[in-house]
């Protein structure tokens, strides 16, 4: 296994109308990892702690493996980068510019270059003040900011949102060129199916304040499936990780499973191939899980 | 280069045998060449659209099969593929083929002798009528 990046252990944080966590959490070096869950299920808080924006009420938060209860030191935090959810007000009234110059005098790691690269691409025009910008242009100026200084943990909070779908495309892109660099890892949170499709090797599902666990997102493709067998609930019955099974015709039987790679494994040492298989849409799949059904391999 | 593989979300066939089955006969089939390098283990995933936990899988597996080779700091080549060994590969898939199709015919309980006919009459109709290749 990789070492660790971030790791949370018995983390609590007390809202005025809710409790998040406790959680446990181990975000391996090297992989995009998607935060999926309902509005107000944690996802920001989650990411906020990440950042130390927010400090945790109990337990203990370790960034490569040291923990830092006070304040990040520069030398961790120049490799981070976070486009939040909420963007600064503080920055409102300065032009690209004057907020690029603002922040490379943060980041000692901070290439001019590649920002300039990037708000040519993303088309955002420079001399604007922040706050004239519209939605999209802003969370666009938001991610080449963040990627500009390259930093080892990207931390990215909706970063879609206001995106127009170009835009949307050319930072799916530009996440995939920051990821050649092996040791680069991606923590975002998303409501959009088709991003965790695109980027994500981990999922992590949060509801309620509760972490439910993080499992490999192609075991979750792979083993989510609705099949089709001749025979009737007999069979079915027998069979792991049944959700709901249907009587299609006489000799017909339909069933929804959480574990094919093993109901493969049963019906074909039974001779009983499959009529027909079916994915399941990722939406159906986080909300049957919502509804406290384990995927299998799934970390906790 | 990109690679050919096309992924079918709704078989019952979990994401890295996909990938590895069709590589496989890519590169065996000599449509991917000897010494061909592959996209890198990310840039592979992104276009498959799947993680690369997967694709590093994929890439171990066969490396492990002698097919592709791996040079640190360079990437992942495809290997040199003998003609014995080659041969070796043909052979073994359409034993596998031939092995899917028997279970085939045993899941719908055909006996030895009728799936033999069976077997004898396609071979003719593909040699025979159509010529074969």
């Amino acid at each position: 296994m990789e070492p660790s990046v971030i790791e949370f252990r018995n983390v609590m944080k007390r809202r005025r109308t809710k409790t998040i966590g406790p959680i446990q959490l181990s975000i391996p070096q090297g992989y995009i990892v998607a935060l999926v869950g309902p509005n107000g299920s944690g996802k920001s808080t989650v990411l906020n702690m990440m950042m130390q924006t927010v400090f945790p009420d109990e337990g203990e938060i370790t960034w490569f493996g040291e923990s830092y209860p006070r304040e990040l030191p520069i030398s961790i935090r120049k490799d981070m980068g976070f486009v939040p959810e909420q963007l600064s007000a503080e920055e409102q009234h300065m032009t690209v510019d004057e907020a690029a110059n603002f922040r490379a005098s943060w980041y000692d790691n901070w290439d001019g270059y590649f920002f300039d690269e990037l708000l040519s691409r993303f088309d955002v025009p420079r001399g604007v003040k922040l706050r004239k910008m519209s939605k999209g242009e802003r969370r666009k100026f938001e991610i080449a900011a963040a990627l500009a200084p390259r930093p080892k943990l990207l931390l990215l909070d909706e970063p879609s949102s206001g995106l127009d779908p170009f835009a949307w495309k050319l930072m799916i892109d530009q996440l995939h060129k920051v990821m050649k660099s092996m040791d680069t890892t991606i923590v975002l949170s998303t409501h959009i199916v088709d991003e965790i499709r695109r980027l994500a090797d981990y999922v992590i599902l949060m509801h309620h304040g509760k972490l439910m666990g993080m499992v490999e997102k192609d075991s979750l493709l792979d083993n989510w499936k609705e099949c089709w067998i001749q025979g009737d609930a007999s069979i079915v019955e027998e069979l792991p990780g049944i959700l709901s099974s249907r009587q299609e015709s006489t000799n017909t039987i339909s069933f929804i499973t959480t574990e094919c790679l093993e109901v493969e494994k049963i019906l074909q040492s039974a001779g009983i191939p499959f009529i027909q298989t079916r994915s399941l849409e990722l939406d159906e799949v986080l909300r049957i899980w919502i509804d406290g059904n384990i995927p299998a391999n799934v970390q906790k | 280069m990109r690679i050919p593989i096309q992924i079918n979300e709704n078989s019952a066939e979990p994401l890295y045998h996909q990938i590895e089955t069709q590589l496989r006969s890519l590169i065996i089939s000599g449509q991917i060449e000897e010494g061909t390098l592959l996209p890198s283990i990310r840039e592979f995933a992104g276009n498959l659209n799947c993680s690369v936990i997967t694709v590093r899988r994929v890439y171990s597996d066969l490396e492990n099969e002698g097919l592709l080779r791996t040079r640190q700091g360079t990437g992942t080549f495809v290997a040199g593929v003998g003609d014995q060994a080659r041969e070796h590969y043909k052979r073994d898939a359409v034993i596998e083929a031939l092995r899917i199709a028997v279970d085939k015919g045993i899941a719908v309980q055909f006996s030895e002798d009728e799936l033999r006919e069976l077997f004898m009459e396609v071979v003719r109709e593909k040699y025979e009528t159509k010529g074969g290749r």
